[in-house]
């Protein structure tokens, strides 16, 4: 067997930010402003810290167990039965979660530059391209989250920087917001945004040096939720918070509204929706190997590249089970929602429980508990 | 080995039997020039409807709104010769045929827009729509069917021209000015052109739908007659309330209107009168810059504007003025003080009257005194009733800078 | 199905082998020339350049000689063997009392020929004769003789035709192996440079030589070339490409995983980053390997010109590398699908180019794509003398009455031309065809699903890209799995100075190219500075 512990800081907090980091930017801005007019900056960011305690959380508890995959440690912190029964709603959160950001950017993709192309397609064809992909090793995973981190960066601060020029100051003062009322909803909804960064438990158990997972949390949460901030700076600071509201995706108006220098471009929404293909690509990359991980390590398998396809049939019927766009969007809200309680509070639980019951698989946990590849 | 190649083999197959399928349909795939590629669009009231225009209108029962009439100016593919010098220099005189306009009537936009698309072979495409014109009776009826249709269209550019014609916006979209081979480019040229001389702000549709839905400000357009020689003059700022148009500025003060929200580049003239009848000097503004305090002052919001502008030396009309020393400079810029501050007072008072703050002075109130805000304004609504009463003071610093070549 | 022979029989350096020879392979020589004539011509027949030549040696013992006279160097045959072995010099006279005497006497004392080797077996002595060397064998004399004599007719050493460089060594490989390893060896007079020999092919017998530097090179890179190379059971090997496609790891890409070379510098430079390359007998191209991707739009020049001249220009590279996968592409979805991106008076006008063209543009950009590609081909095949002026023909005439007869848009011909030319300006050929094959799927798939079909197609390529490895280096390396030291020389070339390390992807043993002390803060002196410089001096 090849040295599987091989992943860097760099490529851990790659990894996350590009799971982060996917179709939920383009309706970002409008949550964000639902929840807080003026102070959706503040929102996105109370947002980010609420992910971030989940990271955390994961992070700490991956750093506990490091040599142990997230199902195992859980088998071992609360039992097989219970364990099984979390991970069982991981699993089924996260193809939830793949089918709906599949669903999601196909609607864009329809609505906005292939009118006539039936949804499934696009749908099919973004979930295929994942699960092409998860037919390969950790290694090749975090190569391809590596290699397109820039590509996710790079177009959005563009976007970001070319907009700023036109933006107002005034549009994002108070920046505590008018109307505080919808907050802590908001906030929620922004944080599960954030619920992508559970692919650090399968991370951990393949990093050069666990010990580092936190400072790759902490680098990734400071990069993707900066950018979160900044876009929704943009948009708010160029649209005011009542205009967004008029908008279904602020982030591709802004794209739409913005012309690169020269006019080389006039303007950049169907280039940007283009470039995001990769963005929602490694979105939907990432959980569905999440997804089929966890499957297989739930019932031990040592390959898990069957499940790939096996999988798809599935994800792709729950994609197109909601009927219109506006209950696409009422769906992600709730589960997003529920999400944080898997994503956030079963971590929490769990990481209680080893305290208490004071397990460790970093000192002694060799011995005791088998390590598996 | 053999196995995985198994698996390999298997995956091949699967992924081609997923593509085949793929490959049978095109379906958003449409050519350059399958495509009406409109440029610009013109709204009007439907007027006289002629019986063949009757013929087209299918609707049971139609929505109780007064019909449009929609003309659409369309590049006809081919005609527009391709690169500079290809087919020598006819661009001038083939602008006739380069531009096909269409026109057709409905009960809204979008019914509009379909009755004409019955009329032609391909299919109408907004992607490169550069100009919406829409004529001032129809905008003081309101804007909330044109702004809806074309905020919902994914094919329209933020960065358009929305303006409001005086008189007919039909004839705009005829209108063949001589300079450009497209006329509808020429006025969006005009236009485009305006914003880097200073004498318009930068204010796209976008624009206009942010500021027309921001709770403390309202949106303006820029106001357009056609000239006799065919070409397109902006006579002005057409002002709304909600979505409403309620009136118009004159030209010169889209200056003060600059120069109240601190735009730049500065472009705008003045005459200086330098106490006499031969003592006029012509003055150009480069720069501005604008500060804007709010205070409450008995329930009531006051603004104190700030503002400083750097002006120059354009041309005196004769000899009996020498620009010579410093202190003449000082009497120009006294001058240029008080009538500046007149201008800007009337601006404000005339929007004041209307209840539209074009300047966004709710928003200021919104940001900076929310407490206020959130206790007694809160909707647009009572910000247009408030901003009447708003009280406004002003303090305007002019700096002569420069006076060009000339040593007097 | 060809190693059933093979695998019975251990032999030292290959298991293949002619097979031929097989059944001669363990009979020992008799030491009697008639014998041994007549096995040797049961084996090699009578053809009409194999030539026995009997002669009695110091003119009283029997002997022959075996050679081939189109393979052997007739002039060294009479002068240094024959002329010698026939009279037997008076100093020696007296000295032979037994036969086996006779066999030290004529190795040590009368061939004055340094390769010379004596054999005992039959296999080896046909073996000998088919590398054109000349055999002997001396009745009564139970070893045989073989003396290298081999004379192949070969081309002087020139330019390398498809790397040509403008500032850097002139010299390319040639066809004969000892020449090409001489190449190598002037330009790295080290005792660390090994060459190993192996020989591989059944019937070709080609010899193999694996170079790598001791002590630098990654020791379990060279034994698993070794390995990968020994596994091959093959018929013949004409050239090199025919190893390159048994040692690559992945067979289903169409990215060559192995670099192939015609410059012995080029070769020597990778040598020293701790590469392995394999040259073949009769192929000027030596392969390298591991390959990563980048090294294929790397050219000698890059390195022996300033650094920001060459950083410039390796940056343009690979802007014609990038453009010649996804222009045509790009093109066909903005036309089809997205028009609303480019300027609008550009729109009109394309709009108006492409008016009479009665094809989609996908089908048109395919059409000129294939037709471009078929130029191409006719291009290379066709002899030098009239190449010149088809490609004018082709290029300038066919395009333009295409354009004229409505066939394509002028701005299809732009863009085709542009992209062909972008994927010329690639230096290696292999991996320019790679891109230029994908192109095409890229455009198929844009004029399905416009940009958006464009970015999947690119995100497919990219991720079989990372998952390829050659001999276990990640193909992306070193932008993935991001090293920041490997960056030095990826997008530019960082100076010499500072590229202080060979590629970690690599794994060397020897981790420093140059040392941090040579190149460090010794201030050059300003000798003939006016300010410093005394006249004084000046008349000594």
């Amino acid at each position: 067997m090849e040295n599987t512990r091989q992943i860097t800081t760099i490529q851990a907090a790659a990894i996350l930010v590009s799971t982060i980091i996917g179709v939920g930017v383009l309706p970002l801005p409008l949550f964000a402003v639902r929840a807080g007019d003026a102070g959706a900056p503040l929102v996105t960011f109370l947002g980010m810290l609420v992910g971030f305690i989940g990271l955390m959380l994961i992070s700490l508890l991956g750093m506990r167990f490091p040599k142990q995959s997230f199902v195992q440690y859980s088998e071992a912190i609360i039992g097989k039965w219970l364990a099984a029964i979390g991970t069982l709603l991981l699993i089924a959160f996260f193809a939830i979660l793949t089918s709906l950001a599949a669903r999601e950017f196909g609607e864009v993709v329809v609505t906005s530059v292939l009118k006539n192309t039936p949804l499934e397609v696009t749908v099919i064809v973004m979930l295929l391209l994942a699960a092409v992909s998860t037919r390969n090793n950790l290694v090749t995973f975090s190569y391809i989250h590596l290699f397109y981190f820039p590509f996710l960066l790079g177009p959005a601060l563009l976007i970001v920087a070319l907009s700023l020029k036109n933006a107002d100051v005034i549009n994002l003062q108070p920046v505590w917001g008018n109307d505080q009322t919808h907050m802590l909803p908001g906030i929620l909804t922004i944080a599960a945004l954030f619920q992508g960064s559970f692919v650090m438990t399968i991370v951990i158990p393949g990093m050069c040096d666990p010990k580092k997972s936190m400072k790759a949390s902490f680098i990734a949460m400071l990069i993707a939720g900066g950018m979160y901030v900044a876009i929704v700076i943009a948009a708010v600071g160029v649209f005011g918070s009542e205009e967004i509201k008029n908008l279904l995706w602020p982030t591709l108006e802004l794209a739409k509204a913005t012309s690169l220098p020269a006019n080389i471009l006039e303007r950049l929404d169907a280039a940007f929706l283009a470039v995001w293909v990769t963005a929602v690509f490694t979105t939907l990359f990432s959980s569905y190997y999440l997804t089929i991980r966890f499957i297989s390590n739930l019932f031990r398998l040592k390959d898990h590249n069957m499940f790939s396809f096996f999988l798809l049939p599935f994800v792709f019927i729950m994609a197109v089970i909601p009927q219109n766009i506006l209950q696409m969007y009422e769906i992600i809200a709730d589960v997003g929602r529920i999400g944080l309680f898997i994503t956030v509070g079963y971590p929490a639980f769990l990481f209680i429980i080893s305290l208490i019951r004071g397990k460790r698989g970093d000192r002694d946990g060799t011995q005791q508990t088998n390590p598996a590849s | 080995m053999g196995h995985s190649k198994l698996i390999r083999l298997v995956k091949l197959f699967l992924v081609i039997l997923l593509t085949v399928p793929l490959l049978s349909g095109c379906w958003d795939r449409l050519e350059i020039e399958e495509r009406a590629v409109v440029l610009g669009i013109s709204i009007d009231e439907a007027g006289e409807i002629s019986n063949e225009e009757k013929d087209s209108q299918i609707i049971q029962k139609p929505p109780a709104t007064s019909m449009v009439r929609v003309t659409v100016q369309i590049a006809l593919p081919g005609r527009i010769p391709l690169g500079p010098g290809e087919s020598g220099g006819s661009s001038g005189a083939g602008t006739q045929e380069t531009l096909w306009v269409l026109d057709s009537v409905g009960h809204s936009v979008d019914d509009a827009l379909m009755n004409l698309q019955q009329q032609l072979s391909s299919r109408l495409f907004f992607g490169h729509l550069r100009v919406i014109i829409v004529s001032e009776r129809v905008a003081r009826k309101g804007l909330e069917n044109i702004n809806d249709y074309f905020h919902r269209n994914s094919e329209v550019r933020r960065m358009a021209w929305l303006m409001i014609s005086k008189g007919s916006a039909k004839a705009l979209m005829k209108a063949a000015p001589k300079l450009e081979r497209v006329p509808t480019l020429y006025l969006m040229a005009t236009l485009d052109e305006g914003i880097r001389m200073g004498k318009f702000p930068s204010n796209y549709i976008g624009n206009f739908w942010s500021n027309s839905v921001k709770l403390g400000e309202e949106g303006y357009l820029p106001y357009v007659a056609i000239r006799k020689e065919q070409n397109i003059r902006v006579s002005g700022l057409a002002y709304f309330k909600g979505n409403k148009m309620v009136g118009t500025t004159s030209e010169n003060q889209i200056g003060a209107f600059m120069g109240i929200k601190g735009m730049n580049p500065a472009g705008y003239r003045i005459f200086v009168d330098l106490g006499g009848p031969m003592k006029n000097v012509m003055m150009t503004t480069t720069h501005r810059d604008k500060k804007i305090d709010v205070r409450i002052v008995n329930g009531r919001p006051r603004f104190t504007i700030h503002i400083s502008l750097e002006i120059g030396v354009e041309e005196k009309m004769s000899e009996e003025v020498a620009i010579s020393n410093a202190s003449i400079l000082k009497q120009i810029e006294e001058d240029e003080k008080s009538k500046a501050i007149k201008i800007y007072q009337q601006l404000i008072e005339m929007t004041q009257e209307d209840g539209s703050d074009i300047f966004g002075f709710g928003e200021m109130v919104r940001a900076k005194k929310p407490g206020y805000w959130n206790t007694r304004v809160r909707t647009k609504e009572r910000w247009q009733e408030m901003y009447k009463e708003a009280e406004f003071d002003f303090s305007v610093q002019m700096n002569v800078r420069r006076v060009g070549m000339k040593a007097k | 199905m060809r190693n059933g022979s093979g695998k019975s029989k251990s032999r030292v350096v290959t298991k293949a082998s002619s097979p031929v020879l097989d059944a001669a392979l363990d009979i020992p020589l008799t030491g009697t020339v008639e014998d041994t004539i007549s096995t040797v011509l049961s084996i090699l027949k009578e053809d009409g350049d194999f030539i026995v030549r009997r002669f009695h040696l110091f003119g009283q013992y029997n002997a022959v000689l075996f050679f081939y006279s189109t393979t052997a160097d007739l002039a060294t045959v009479n002068n240094h063997i024959l002329k010698p072995l026939m009279h037997l010099p008076a100093h020696l006279e007296g000295r032979i009392n037994e036969l086996q005497q006779l066999r030290d006497i004529v190795f040590d004392d009368v061939l004055y020929h340094c390769g010379v080797k004596q054999e005992n077996k039959l296999s080896e002595l046909i073996a000998c004769i088919l590398r054109g060397d000349t055999a002997m064998v001396i009745d009564g004399v139970e070893e045989s003789f073989s003396i290298s004599t081999s004379n192949v007719e070969k081309r002087a050493i020139d330019q390398p035709a498809t790397e040509q460089v403008i500032r850097g060594p002139r010299e390319g490989f040639i066809e004969l192996l000892e020449k090409n390893i001489a190449l190598i060896r002037y330009r790295l007079p080290t005792p660390e440079l090994r060459i190993h020999s192996m020989e591989i092919g059944r019937r070709s017998r080609s010899k193999v030589s694996v170079c790598y530097m001791d002590g630098v090179t990654n020791a379990e890179l060279v034994n698993e070339v070794k390995r990968r190379l020994s596994q091959i059971d093959i018929d013949a090997v004409l050239d090199s490409g025919y190893l390159e496609q048994f040692i690559e790891d992945n067979h289903m890409t169409p990215f060559p995983q192995v670099q192939y070379t015609e410059r012995p510098d080029k070769v020597v430079a990778n040598l020293l980053e701790g590469r392995v390359a394999i040259l073949v007998n009769g192929s000027p191209l030596a392969l390298i390997v591991p390959t990563v991707f980048s090294q294929f739009y790397q050219t000698v020049e890059d390195y022996t010109e300033r650094f920001l001249l060459m950083s410039a220009i390796r940056l343009a590279r690979l802007v014609a590398l990038v453009f010649s996968l996804v222009f045509p592409a790009l093109y066909v979805s903005i036309i089809s699908f997205n028009p609303e991106l480019i300027p609008t008076e550009f729109a009109v006008a394309v709009a108006g180019g492409r008016a009479g063209v009665p094809f989609p543009a996908v089908v048109e950009v395919l059409i000129i794509e294939i037709s471009m590609e078929v130029l191409r081909e006719a291009t290379i095949r066709l002899p030098q003398q009239v190449g010149g002026a088809l490609s004018i023909v082709g290029v300038l005439v066919v395009g333009q009455a295409a354009v004229a007869a409505g066939f394509a848009s002028p701005i299809t011909v732009v863009i085709i031309a542009l992209t062909t030319i972008g994927s010329f300006a690639t230096p290696a050929y292999n991996a320019a065809l790679a891109l230029r094959l994908l192109r095409f799927p890229l455009i198929i798939i844009a004029g399905i699903f416009g940009l958006y079909g464009v970015v999947i197609g690119l995100i497919l390529i990219v991720n079989h890209l990372l998952s390829l490895k050659s001999f276990g280096v990640p193909y992306l390396s070193p932008l993935v799995p991001g090293g920041f030291r490997g960056m030095k020389d990826l997008i530019i070339r960082s100076p010499l100075g500072l590229m202080k390390e060979r590629p970690a992807s690599l794994h060397t043993q020897d981790k420093v190219r140059v040392d941090a002390d040579t190149s460090a803060e010794e201030q050059p002196k300003n000798v003939l500075d006016p300010s410093e410089f005394d006249p004084a001096k000046e008349g000594q």
